[in-house]
């Protein structure tokens, strides 16, 4: 059974997280800058998801999320506290079903979990009548370039993820899976 | 089941109110100065290269500067000349204290530490705070426009809203009342921002009033929220409004809003102040 080191993992997910607000933005073009946003804790919750369990999952997205909101509060915060709490359950509910990680479970996993996250929070943001943009136009315009890029970022951060922060407790069911 | 219900309610108390708690604060704070680490150093490496491949440019820059410095020591000339007449007409017309100091705004600058990720809640975050004596909803400018409003502050750092989140019906709303430069008696109208169209509008103009493309929309001062004078933008075109009572110009903003670098926060003197 796999089992995550929770402690090196969280400060991997706070300097992604330094990294996403302070450098990324100088990285992506103005054209670009509304379209991809992407959320880097997200894809550690994903894999925390993967590996870890639903329960550590939900307290990693909630506090992550709650981290972000605060960040960035301007109209609210807990949209996206809510939706990364929400979706590391789900998604740590899924992946219990199965034994095997491949990288693309892992990687449908994260694709499939942003784009979710990207929709959730739109709701919300439309619920409290703070956005009066279209679905088909937020999906087309952040939604799907923001969930690529963050599959690209999950497949980035794949290797380092089980080199360091996974430990194998028993090696002979990792030979046999 | 409960936590849906915690959510909502976290978010609809968080939803419209001022000030803001420690927790708030101190996760800012703390953030906030480590940000500022990497945000700098990343910045001036970004603009380095960006700047490398504008050198071609700089011949003809320098052209246009030299001939809006001459420009600009004419109006200065000019401008001295109006001061001094209108401080002389200020006496002359038993002008209070308080109104004299009405317009003599301060500008702090700022540096950038970090911009959000969140589409809807797109804020930048400034490394200056209560400390420093920045308030709510005061005025984030730079040298080529208005950027937005402060609107969380902490101790050494604060989060600024674009003008660009302003949704006129959002239940949050600040409105930013503007007018033309030059014809502040008779254009008058609200800033609103469409997201989908990307484009600023100016509405509820006045049919009578004429706004033509190219002219300067400048912040109101209506309201004493904004001070006045503040570029926003250039009129792109000008057509009738939703209900055909009013117009609605559209307005190339001036500033923009990403990959900021400095901005400057305009305090204007505090009208309750003795």
């Amino acid at each position: 059974m796999m089992t995550m080191r929770m402690n090196r993992t969280i400060v991997a997910a706070l300097v992604l997280l330094l990294l996403q607000t302070a450098v990324i933005p100088w990285a992506i073009p103005s054209a670009w800058s509304d379209r991809l946003l992407p959320h880097l804790p997200f894809v550690m919750t994903m894999f925390v998801a993967a590996f870890a369990g639903r329960h550590r999952a939900f307290l990693f997205g909630l506090g992550f999320g709650l981290l972000e909101d605060t960040l960035s509060y301007g109209h609210m915060i807990g949209a996206y506290a809510f939706g990364m709490a929400l979706l590391g359950y789900l998604v740590g509910l899924l992946a219990e079903q199965r034994t095997t990680r491949t990288l693309a479970f892992t990687l449908l996993m994260i694709g499939l979990g942003s784009g979710l996250l990207d929709l959730l929070v739109y709701f919300v943001y439309k619920l409290f009548l703070l956005t009066h943009l279209s679905v088909a136009y937020v999906v087309y315009w952040q939604v799907v370039p923001t969930l690529l890029l963050q599959t690209f970022a999950g497949l980035a951060l794949y290797l380092p993820v089980r080199r360091w922060f996974i430990k194998t407790a028993a090696p002979k069911e990792e030979a046999a899976a | 089941m409960i936590g849906l219900i915690l959510f909502i309610a976290v978010m609809g108390f968080t939803l419209r109110r001022s000030g803001s708690t420690w927790p708030e604060r101190f996760v800012n704070d703390a953030f906030g100065s480590v940000q500022g680490v990497l945000y700098k150093p990343v910045g001036a490496v970004a603009s380095f290269f960006r700047d490398l491949g504008r050198l071609s440019d700089v011949y003809k820059e320098n052209e246009e500067l030299r001939k809006t410095v001459a420009r600009y020591t004419q109006d200065r000339i000019h401008y001295n000349t109006i001061e001094s007449d209108n401080k002389r007409y200020q006496e002359l017309l038993h002008f209070t204290e308080t109104q004299k100091q009405f317009y003599n705004y301060k500008y702090l600058f700022a540096q950038v530490i970090a911009s959000s990720t969140n589409p809807y809640d797109k804020t930048i975050k400034i490394l200056l705070g209560s400390r420093d004596g920045i308030k709510e909803r005061m005025a984030v400018i730079t040298a080529d426009g208005l950027v937005g409003l402060v609107s969380s502050v902490s101790e050494f750092t604060s989060t600024v809203m674009p003008i660009t989140e302003m949704d006129p019906s959002s239940p949050d709303v600040i409105s930013i009342s503007a007018t033309i430069s030059g014809k502040e008696d008779e254009a008058f109208g609200i800033i609103e921002y469409n997201k989908e169209s990307k484009s600023l509008l100016m509405s509820k103009i006045d049919e009578n009033a004429k706004v033509e493309k190219g002219d300067t929309v400048v912040t109101a001062g209506k309201g004493n929220l904004l001070p006045k004078g503040l570029i926003i933008g250039t009129v792109l075109s000008n057509q009738v409004g939703d209900y055909g009572l009013t117009h609605t110009a559209t307005i190339q903003p001036a500033a923009k809003f990403d990959h900021l670098y400095e901005v400057m926060v305009v305090v204007a003197p505090d009208p309750d102040k003795p």
